[in-house]
C-alpha cells in the first residue's frame, strides 16, 4: 500500500500494539533543564535507570543567563535548577552540553548542528518545539514531564497515530531575500488557524519548500505547533545529506545510510494525505503580527483588521481579536508600517541559526539602531555564536548598537532576566505572541529576522521588500 | 460537586495557564500559587478542591509544560470543561493524572455559567448543573482514555 512519509516512520517504530494505542520506539531523546527534574525524581523515587543514557542528550538553555557566562548566575532558583541538571546526568550517565561547553545551545538548534538529528528517526523532548528536527525527515514530537520520565525508563513512547496534513507550498517566492521562511510558515498559520492542524502531522512540500535551506526548513517545522499539528516535516534531500555530513555525531557509515534514505524516505507517489493545503509561494508577503496568537497576522503592507472583518462571523474569534486588540493597545486600521516599537529581539529556536543572523546582519550593516529602541542578538548556540563571530557578525550588530548575548531561550519566553516591561512593544523572531510570553503585560509582534533587523533601525515597521 | 470557574475564551495558552518565569520552580505547590496569573492573578484564592475551570476552545495550546496541568490541578482543580483542547495539554492531563479534560459542545459551554455548581459523572458521561437544574452531556473519553483516568494516570495503569 501506498504511504506517506510519516506513515512509514511510524510503521518502522512500531513495538507493540496495546488496546489500540502504539507503542513507539524513540531514538534520540533531548532534554532540558526545565521540563526533566520531577522526571528525573520519578526515576528515583522507582529505582529504575535511563534505559539508553547513549540515545539521551542534554542541555540547559530555558533559562541560562545570556550575559556574561564566567560570572555566577544571579538567580538562585535557576541556578539550582542547572545545577539539578548536572548532577541528574552525572548521575545517570547522560552527556551534557553544560553552560561551559562550546557545544551548549538551544536543544532544537544543537540537536541538528550535532547530527544527533538525522531523517528517518523518532525524536523527543520535554518541550513542544522539537517539532524543528522534523526538517531532517524525522518524526520529532514535543511531550510532557511524565512522557519524558516514560522514555528515560523505557525508551518508548505510548501514542495515538495522528493523521496526515499536506501543505504544500507551491511555485516560488517573489523576492526570497525579503520573503523568507518564517513569512511562509506565518501566511500558513494564519490560513489552517491555531487549531487546524491538531491531532495531525504536517508534511511540508512543493516547489517553495524543496528550495528552503535546512536553517530555513527548521523554521517552518519549528512553527508547525503553533497551528495545533503534533509534528510537522519535510522529506530529506540533497540539502539535508549535504548539511548532516561531517557533524560531532553524524554516524560512520552515512553514505550507505543516505542511500537507503533516499530510496525509503518519501511519500509514495499515490499515497494519500488525510488533509491537503496548498498555498502559492509567489503570493506570500512580509508577515507582521499584531494580535495574541500566531494567526493573528497579516502581510506588512496591511493595516490592523477590524475584528468583525477578521473574525468573518464567527463570534468567537471576534471577540478575541477585540481582547487582543486591547492588550496590544492597537486600533483596527492602523497600517502596519505605523506601528512603533520600544524593542526588537533576534533569537530563538525558530530564528537563532547562522543564516538568519546573517541575513539580519545584511540588513544592519552600516545602520544604526533607532535611538528609542533596545535591541538584541542572542544566537541559538555557542556553535551559530562562534561562526558568527568569524564571519564578523557580532562586529556588525554591535556598531550598530545591539546587544550580542550568550546562547539560549532567552527573551522568547521569559525565564531569565530576559524580559519585556509592561506596556512595551517588541518585533520578535521567536514563535509566540500570547499574552505575556516575553514578560507580563510585554507585546509581542512575531517576524523574521530581516524584519526585525529592519524594524530596529527605523524604530517601526518597515517593508524589507523595499530594502532588498 | 464543584463550583465553576470561567473564562470565556478560546485559545488560553500554557504561558497564560503558567507564565514561563515559574518554570524554574521545582515545588508543586509553589507553582499552583502562580496558576492562570497571566489573565486572573486571583485564580489560586478562588479555587477550592474538586472546583471546574470552564473555557471555549483549544484550551491549553502552546508549550508542552506539564507545569499547566499541574498548576491546575494542584490548586484544587478537578476538571477542566472546555470545546476543545490541544494535544499536548490533553495527554499531559490524563497522563499525569492530573485532572479531566472534558470536551463539551459550543452550546453547553455557553450555559454553564461562571460560579454556577456542578457534578460530573464520567461513568455516564453527564453533566449536572445543579444550581441551574440542567443537564448535559459531555463528549465521552475514549476507552483507553478513560482507563488511564481511572487507574489515575498512566504510570499506574496495566493494560489487560
Ligand atoms: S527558544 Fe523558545 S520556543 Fe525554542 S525551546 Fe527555547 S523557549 Fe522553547
Amino acid at each position: 500500500m501506498a504511504k506517506t512519509l510519516f506513515e512509514k516512520i511510524w510503521d518502522s517504530h512500531k513495538v507493540d500494539e496495546i488496546e489500540g494505542r502504539t507503542l513507539i520506539y524513540i531514538d534520540r531523546h533531548m532534554v532540558h533543564e526545565v521540563t526533566s527534574p520531577q522526571a528525573f525524581d520519578g526515576l528515583r523515587i522507582n529505582k529504575r535507570k535511563v534505559r539508553r543514557p547513549d540515545l539521551t542528550f542534554a542541555t540547559m538553555d530555558h533559562n541560562v543567563p545570556t550575559t556574561n557566562r564566567s560570572l555566577p548566575i544571579v538567580d538562585q532558583i535557576s541556578a539550582t535548577q542547572i545545577k539539578t541538571l548536572e548532577k541528574n546526568c552525572q548521575e545517570f550517565g547522560i552527556p551534557l552540553f553544560g553552560l561551559d561547553s562550546p557545544y551548549q545551545g538551544i536543544v532544537h538548534v544543537i540537536g541538528p548542528e550535532l547530527g544527533i538529528t538525522l531523517p528517518g528517526t523518532t525524536i523527543v523532548c520535554g518541550d513542544s518545539h522539537t517539532s524543528t528536527h522534523g526538517a531532517f525527515g524525522a518524526f520529532a514530537l514535543g511531550i510532557g514531564t511524565s512522557d519524558v520520565e516514560h522514555v528515560l525508563a523505557t525508551q518508548c513512547l505510548v501514542l495515538d497515530k495522528p493523521k496526515t496534513f499536506e501543505i504544500r507550498v507551491d511555485g516560488k517566492r517573489k523576492n526570497s531575500h525579503a520573503v523568507t521562511a518564517k513569512d511562509i510558515i506565518l501566511s500558513i498559520i494564519k490560513k489552517i488557524g491555531t487549531a487546524g492542524g491538531n491531532g495531525t502531522v504536517l508534511e511540508y512540500r512543493g516547489q517553495a519548500i524543496s528550495d528552503l535551506s535546512m536553517d530555513e526548513r527548521m523554521t517552518i517545522c519549528n512553527m508547525s505547533i503553533e497551528g495545533g499539528a503534533r509534528a510537522g516535516l519535510v522529506a530529506p534531500d540533497q540539502t539535508t545529506f549535504d548539511y548532516l555530513r561531517g557533524r560531532k555525531y553524524t554516524p560512520k557509515n552515512y553514505d550507505d545510510l543516505i542511500e537507503s534514505w533516499k530510496n525509503t524516505l518519501k511519500t509514495d507517489d499515490n499515497a494519500k494525505f488525510d488533509k491537503s493545503f496548498i498555498i502559492d509561494a509567489s503570493q506570500i508577503a512580509p508577515q507582521v503580527s499584531w494580535g495574541t496568537n500566531p494567526a493573528m497576522t497579516a502581510d506588512v503592507t496591511e493595516s490592523v483588521p477590524e475584528p468583525a472583518e477578521y473574525a468573518r462571523g464567527d463570534s468567537s474569534q471576534e471577540t478575541a481579536a477585540k481582547n487582543a486588540l486591547a492588550y496590544m493597545d492597537l486600533k483596527p486600521g492602523t497600517p502596519l508600517t505605523d506601528i512603533q516599537i520600544d524593542r526588537v529581539f533576534i533569537g530563538s529556536c525558530t530564528n537563532a541559526r547562522l543564516q538568519d543572523l546573517i541575513e539580519a546582519a545584511s540588513i544592519v550593516k552600516g545602520r544604526k539602531v533607532s535611538p528609542k529602541v533596545k535591541a538584541m542578538v542572542v544566537p541559538g548556540s555557542q556553535q551559530v555564536k562562534m561562526e558568527a563571530e568569524k564571519m564578523d557578525l557580532d562586529k556588525i550588530f554591535k556598531e550598530a548598537n545591539f546587544e550580542w548575548r550568550e546562547s539560549g531561550c532567552s527573551m522568547c519566553l521569559g525565564m531569565n532576566p530576559d524580559i519585556l516591561s509592561r506596556g512595551e512593544r517588541c518585533a520578535s523572531t521567536s514563535n509566540r505572541n500570547f499574552e505575556g510570553r516575553q514578560g507580563a503585560g510585554g507585546r509581542t509582534h512575531l517576524v523574521s529576522p530581516i524584519m526585525a533587523a529592519a524594524a530596529a533601525i527605523t524604530g517601526h515597521f518597515v517593508d524589507v521588500r523595499e530594502w532588498v | 460537586m464543584g463550583k465553576v470557574i470561567k473564562y470565556e475564551k478560546d485559545n488560553i495558552d500554557t504561558d497564560v495557564i503558567i507564565p514561563g518565569q515559574y518554570l524554574k520552580l521545582h515545588d508543586y505547590d509553589e507553582i499552583a500559587k502562580h496558576a492562570m496569573e497571566g489573565i486572573d492573578p486571583d485564580f489560586h484564592s478562588k479555587v477550592q478542591k474538586g472546583d471546574f475551570l470552564v473555557a471555549g476552545r483549544n484550551f491549553g495550546c502552546g508549550s508542552s509544560r506539564e507545569h499547566a496541568p499541574i498548576a491546575l490541578s494542584q490548586c484544587g482543580i478537578k476538571g477542566v470543561i472546555a470545546v476543545s483542547f490541544a494535544r499536548i495539554f490533553y495527554r499531559n492531563a490524563v497522563d499525569g493524572g492530573f485532572l479531566l479534560p472534558i470536551e463539551v459542545d459550543e452550546e453547553t459551554y455557553k450555559k454553564i455559567g461562571n460560579g454556577d455548581q456542578i457534578e460530573v459523572d464520567i461513568g455516564t458521561n453527564q453533566i449536572k448543573n445543579v444550581t441551574k437544574n440542567q443537564t448535559y452531556a459531555m463528549k465521552p473519553f475514549s476507552e483507553i482514555v478513560a482507563k488511564i483516568i481511572s487507574a489515575g494516570g498512566l504510570f499506574k495503569y496495566k493494560p489487560d
